[in-house]
């Protein structure tokens, strides 16, 4: 400390003589503002009064920095930088620590996001893998990722990036549910190729095994169809059917509002500014046809 | 030595085969490809006769005499197009009628866009079609003409006759869903779930290309694999793929239907099956259906999985005509107007029914009015009684 103490000593006067200097060259630069604007043959007056608000300005500037460089010079206040630039090395060391300690604490609830995606599949099990996927999928997206779109937005732009935030959602959420129906509907197919070989089995051991490769397609086709038949008429798939019709909609409608906010940028007319208009005109023909279906009648 | 139970050598040389036929069916299909096809649909003649906002009213021209004094105007349905009735030479509905002599006039929807969404099923019922049916009734100085309608535009034809019972001499239904409570479709199965508000509200209008994939998923291995495996193996038939083409151009021109009508025909039909109990408004008034008491002839099919007969046959109890006939051919939803069984049937059943009805209505039964309904009843009671 008492090193430091003399280290900071030993400077003072270099410091002292710096800041008188700067003192000086801000108040000569100061005068010579002054000078460049009051010459000529104008009063001095009419020259007061036309000095610009721009010279205006640096003569205000330049008077404040010769201000501060006139305190700063003074002793007691150099004293306070020494001393503040002692206290500079624990403060940057403290503001390091906690820059640190906010990104570990992000970097562990990001390993423990991506720590239980992993516990949402059961390891080395594949029977349902395919159902699985679309459930760990949706329960990974809706508890984990989702509510980083759903942070609060600030400021002047809030609305516009609370609707992009929207829009990824409600696109995450369709591909997710989309993906899922093309998966039901990919079902059918997958168990008639199983009937398939199992009515070829047993034709095979009754000894009816078909000659044509023709007539294995038809025993196919007719089996694809009675396994659609059967799973259209399911209510799982009239509430898959649903889901994928609610998600593609939503998606749409936030689509078509941020549309909106982008078409509002270029010069033409929106979809909602449109559709005013057409609401508009079907309400007057269909006044005008009323009139003149009165009009002809009476 | 006994016979193997799988004979191998023969399969794996019909497969040989097969494939070798393949090959050459592949040439000889893509010559008949690159050839010049004649794949034009709605190629009789017509004129346009009428015309309001995206609505056309075409009138096919004369090839015969007209045996028929009362004209008969054909309205589809906003689903599709009504092109279907003229697919081609020799496989026309259209060409039948005027055959038989008929004055046919067909209402052509158009092609809806974003400024239709706010069109409700009163603007196109008593708007369009009342405008059409009075400019026809003018064009012949008649009271009344004959009014035919497919699917959902049979359903507009049934609630315009509801309406407008004194400007209909006769009404024909075909594939007509009027009750729309019945478990025996898919598409009624699945209507009954969908949450029509917001998909309105969404797509604005209800996009054509959407409902064509709602309808190929009825039945997607017939119609998204059958059918083309059954095109590859009679692509070298220079005929069937004509058709094929034809066909094909039919299906996929599939118009939006206006956002407001979409909305009411599900809420008002599919999910509260409004119409069949005469308690559906339109333009402010209730549809009853015992005002249709002029003739009425309805046609389903036996196989539609569209509009199955469960949703077709309770129309003709529930009007209040006496002359009804129910007719129920064994196809689909499409075979009625263009198999070629069905051709032989439908458009000489329905021209010589209307031709009976023709004269002034000399043969027709008297409608049923009150003092009858109360005849009928009477007689029901004592029948009872005893």
């Amino acid at each position: 400390m008492g090193e430091d103490q003399g280290k900071s000593t030993g400077t003072m006067p270099l410091l002292e003589a710096w800041m008188k200097s700067a003192t000086e060259f801000w108040a000569s630069m100061a005068n010579i503002g002054s000078i460049s604007t009051t010459s000529g043959e104008e009063k001095p007056q009419q020259k007061e009064a036309q000095k610009s608000r721009a010279q205006e300005t640096l003569e205000s500037a330049l008077k404040m920095l010769g201000s501060l460089s006139s305190a700063a010079g003074e002793p007691e206040t150099a004293d306070s930088i020494f001393k503040g630039m002692n206290v500079f090395p624990g403060m940057m060391s403290k503001i390091a620590q906690t820059a640190w300690e906010t990104y570990s604490h992000f970097q562990q609830q990001w390993m423990e996001t991506a720590g239980r995606a992993g516990s949402r599949t059961e390891a080395y099990k594949f029977d349902d893998l395919d159902k699985d996927v679309f459930r760990a999928w949706s329960e990974l997206y809706e508890q984990e990722f989702r509510k980083f779109l759903h942070i609060p937005q600030l400021g002047l732009t809030r609305f516009y990036q609370e609707r992009m935030s929207l829009l990824s959602d409600k696109y995450t959420i369709f591909q997710g549910i989309i993906a899922k129906f093309l998966h039901i509907l990919s079902l059918p197919m997958e168990k008639s190729f199983k009937v398939l070989e199992e009515k070829v089995a047993s034709l095979a051991d009754e000894g009816n095994l078909p000659q044509d490769p023709n007539d294995y397609y038809k025993i196919w086709i007719k089996v694809l169809e009675g396994h659609y038949m059967v799973l259209f008429k399911s209510p799982e798939y009239t509430k898959a059917l649903g889901e994928t019709l609610d998600a593609m909609e939503d998606f749409l409608l936030v689509r078509q509002e941020m549309f909106q906010d982008l078409m509002q940028t270029l010069p033409v007319p929106t979809n909602k500014e449109m559709d005013d208009v057409y609401k508009e005109l079907y309400l007057l023909k269909k006044r005008l046809k009323k009139l003149e279906k009165e009009h002809s009648t009476g | 030595m006994s016979q193997p139970k799988i004979p191998l050598d023969l399969i794996l040389e019909n497969l040989a085969e097969d494939a070798e036929k393949s090959t050459k069916l592949a040439r000889a299909g893509s010559e008949v490809l690159l050839s010049q096809l004649e794949t034009g649909i709605a190629t009789t003649p017509y004129d346009v006769v009428y015309e309001e906002d995206r609505v056309k009213l075409k009138h096919y021209r004369p090839v015969a005499d007209s045996k028929l004094r009362t004209p008969l105007m054909v309205v589809y349905a906003l689903i599709n197009r009504e092109t279907m009735l003229d697919l081609q030479p020799g496989r026309s509905v259209v060409e039948k009628f005027l055959k038989e002599g008929i004055d046919v006039y067909m209402v052509d929807w158009g092609y809806p866009t974003r400024k239709d969404k706010f069109l409700t099923i009163d603007d196109h019922i008593n708007g369009y079609m009342d405008n059409i049916v009075n400019f026809i009734r003018r064009r012949h100085n008649l009271a009344k003409i004959n009014l035919m309608g497919i699917c959902m535009g049979g359903t507009f034809s049934v609630i315009y006759s509801a309406l407008h019972p004194q400007k209909i001499r006769n009404l024909v239904t075909t594939v007509t869903p009027t009750n729309f409570d019945t478990d025996q479709g898919l598409l009624h199965i699945w209507m009954k779930d969908i949450d029509v508000d917001r998909m309105v509200d969404a797509f604005g209008n209800m996009p054509g290309d959407l409902m064509n994939f709602g309808f190929l998923l009825l039945n997607p291995a017939r119609l998204m694999i059958d059918k083309y495996v059954g095109f590859f193996q009679n692509m070298d038939d220079k005929a069937f793929v004509e058709n094929f083409v034809r066909m094909e151009k039919w299906i996929f021109d599939s118009p939006d239907v206006p956002g407001e009508t979409f909305r009411q025909f599900v809420k008002d039909c599919y999910h509260m099956n409004l119409l069949i109990q005469s308690k559906m408004e339109v333009g402010g008034k209730r549809v009853d259906l015992k005002k249709i008491t002029m003739p009425l002839l309805n046609f389903y099919g036996k196989y539609d999985h569209l509009v199955p007969p469960g949703a077709c046959e309770l129309l003709t109890s529930s009007v209040g005509s006496r002359d009804t006939e129910d007719v129920c051919l064994d196809t689909g939803h499409i075979g009625i107007y263009v198999s070629s069984k069905c051709q032989r049937e439908f458009a000489p059943k329905i021209a010589g029914w209307l031709r009976e009805r023709d004269e002034k209505g000399k043969r027709t039964k008297p409608a049923r009015t009150k003092s009858t309904i109360k005849q009928i009843e009477n007689i029901m009671k004592a029948n009872q009684e005893k």
